[in-house]
């Protein structure tokens, strides 16, 4: 999957978390400071993320360093998604 | 002289009006108490934020001029002057001689000496500590210094704060309880979710909520069956890699709601029980954002309420709790009122409203306690802020815009910039109408101070 899909997904989870449309955020958009995702929004945004790009996460597995922006995320999704092809 | 809503709860708590409290705003309780149970899957780490330890700082307004209230900051000098201003009581402010930001304000305490000496002073003159709630730490700092709880242990604290216990005694008692089950392993939540599957498919939506959530977080909404088999799927693979299959959480169907109500009851010392208060919470997306006050309720509902907090009181002095009691309740869109959501056996938000609603809200006239979201692109002094909201400040009439906690504004003023904060104010307005124009003066004032959208 093209990071332009990834990023697109990511965008349909945020919305989908959120409640409202998201779209167009720069990369460096930064998770917890700019668009107040908590450790709840977390979980809804992972199980966003099976939908929009089939990607299976546990929570537990994440560290702080792949939520720091939009950029950190969808590199995290990329890799992971290579993991399972 | 302190508040008659003091005073009372003093009786209550010590058996004396005349007594000195050492308060301890311990707003993370929860995550102590949840300390040895399994909740819903969630990552290691959180939002990054100081917002809600600087939350103690509201403990300003509850503490009488005699009372100590154990800040990890200390109280910023211009804010102090405003309340003061005002002719509103502030209490000594103790402040832990070693701080460190990744621990909470009573961890910082025990790992003051000099603070516990004089902690250990206070409790040899007879003044008591009055956390938020007691957690494992202000049971270690009472038995370090000897200052006796005002209220009970730690345990006691932690059992009867569970969702599970709190959905147990409804049941007990006999009230109306919001229909769903409790889970205490992964079987059980398995069994549950399959049992509710058809009401899934039919377009019911369930919430559940972690045993020791607080308002807002721990909880995931389920709006079809593939969110409930993915949920499923997330605790098994845990429990494999853990080994480890318990699971506490209450599954509960989601009630699309009129009015979200907060009661407040005190348990007194001698099995005593009284409802302190009705106000409406005000919620958006299941986050806190306010109280109205006073609310209004038919006859009938008022007196499903008293009659709900004589049992629940009731049912928690049974169980060893004596102390304040904050219980959220719900109106459904279906007019049904079901008086027990949740229990809250500690100091709740709306607990610290007491004594400023009774120095500033006059019989008669409506209030509005709530908090403004800010956004900063560089701290704020208290001069600065007072500056922007002086068309708020400085009003004509029975009309008050009162600031209730100002270390929130800057708590994050650490970060990159912008940062987020919070400010915490008390509204007061002879109806809606005028709560409303007021609270829209104040959004507009701030709208100055941190251009962003509220």
């Amino acid at each position: 999957m093209d990071q332009g899909k990834i990023i697109a997904g990511i965008e349909q989870a945020l919305s989908d978390v959120l409640q409202r449309p998201v779209s167009d955020l720069p990369s460096q958009t930064r998770l917890f400071e700019d668009l107040h995702l908590d450790s709840t929004s977390i979980l809804e945004l992972l199980m966003a993320l099976e939908d929009t790009v089939g990607i299976e996460v546990d929570p537990e597995n994440l560290e702080m360093s792949d939520f720091t922006s939009l950029e950190t995320l969808a590199t995290y999704v990329s890799a992971n998604l290579n993991d399972d092809a | 002289m302190d508040t008659s809503y003091l005073r009372t709860l003093k009786s209550k708590l010590l058996g004396t009006p005349a007594g000195r409290l050492v308060f301890v705003c311990n707003f993370e309780a929860e995550n102590w108490w949840a300390e040895g149970y399994v909740g819903l899957p969630a990552p290691r780490f959180s939002a990054p934020t100081s917002v809600v330890g600087r939350m103690e700082e509201l403990g300003v307004l509850l503490a009488g001029a005699d009372d100590v209230l154990i800040l990890k900051h200390p109280l910023d000098p211009g804010y102090r002057e405003y309340l003061s201003g005002l002719g509103l009581p502030v209490p000594s402010v103790l402040v832990p001689e070693n701080v460190r930001p990744d621990r909470s304000t009573t961890e910082d305490v025990l790992d003051s000496p000099e603070l516990l000496r004089q902690l250990s002073a206070l409790g040899a003159e007879g003044a008591h500590l009055l956390p938020m709630g007691t957690t494992v730490l202000e049971q270690k700092l009472t038995d370090r210094c000897g200052l006796p709880l005002a209220v009970p242990d730690a345990a006691t604290f932690a059992r009867v704060n569970s969702k599970i216990y709190g959905r147990r005694l409804t049941a007990a008692v006999g009230l109306r309880g919001i229909p769903g089950d409790c889970c205490e392993s992964r079987d059980e939540l398995a069994a549950v979710l399959r049992r509710r599957r058809p009401a899934l498919t039919g377009g019911t939506r369930m919430v559940v909520k972690d045993a020791y959530g607080v308002s807002g977080k721990g909880l995931l909404l389920l709006d079809r069956p593939e969110t409930a088999d993915r949920l499923l799927r997330m605790v098994d693979r845990r429990a494999e890699r853990t080994g480890d299959d318990r699971l506490h959480v209450v599954v509960e169907e989601w009630q699309d709601k009129s009015h979200d109500l907060n009661y407040q009851l005190t348990v007194a010392g001698d099995g005593g029980i009284t409802l302190d208060f009705v106000k409406r919470a005000i919620t958006e997306n299941g986050v806190h954002k306010g109280h109205l006050m006073p609310v209004a309720l038919t006859a009938g509902q008022r007196a499903e309420l008293e009659h709900a907090a004589e049992l629940v009181g009731g049912r928690l002095y049974d169980d060893g709790y004596t102390g304040i009691v904050g219980v959220d309740a719900i109106l459904t869109t279906a007019d049904v009122l079901y008086p027990v959501l949740e229990i809250n056996a500690r100091l709740n938000m709306s607990s610290y409203q007491g004594s400023v609603t009774e120095h500033c809200q006059p019989p008669g006239l409506v209030a509005f306690a709530r908090h403004y979201p800010l956004r900063l692109p560089a701290p704020v002094g208290f001069d600065e802020l007072a500056g922007a909201l002086a068309p708020v400040l400085h009003r004509d009439g029975p009309e008050r815009f009162i600031i209730t906690c100002f270390g929130t504004v800057n708590a994050d003023a650490d970060r990159p910039p912008p940062f987020d904060g919070r400010l915490y104010a008390l509204l007061v307005a002879e109806d809606q109408a005028g709560l409303t124009a007021l609270d829209d003066a104040a959004r507009a004032a701030l709208a100055h101070l941190a251009p962003r959208e509220h």
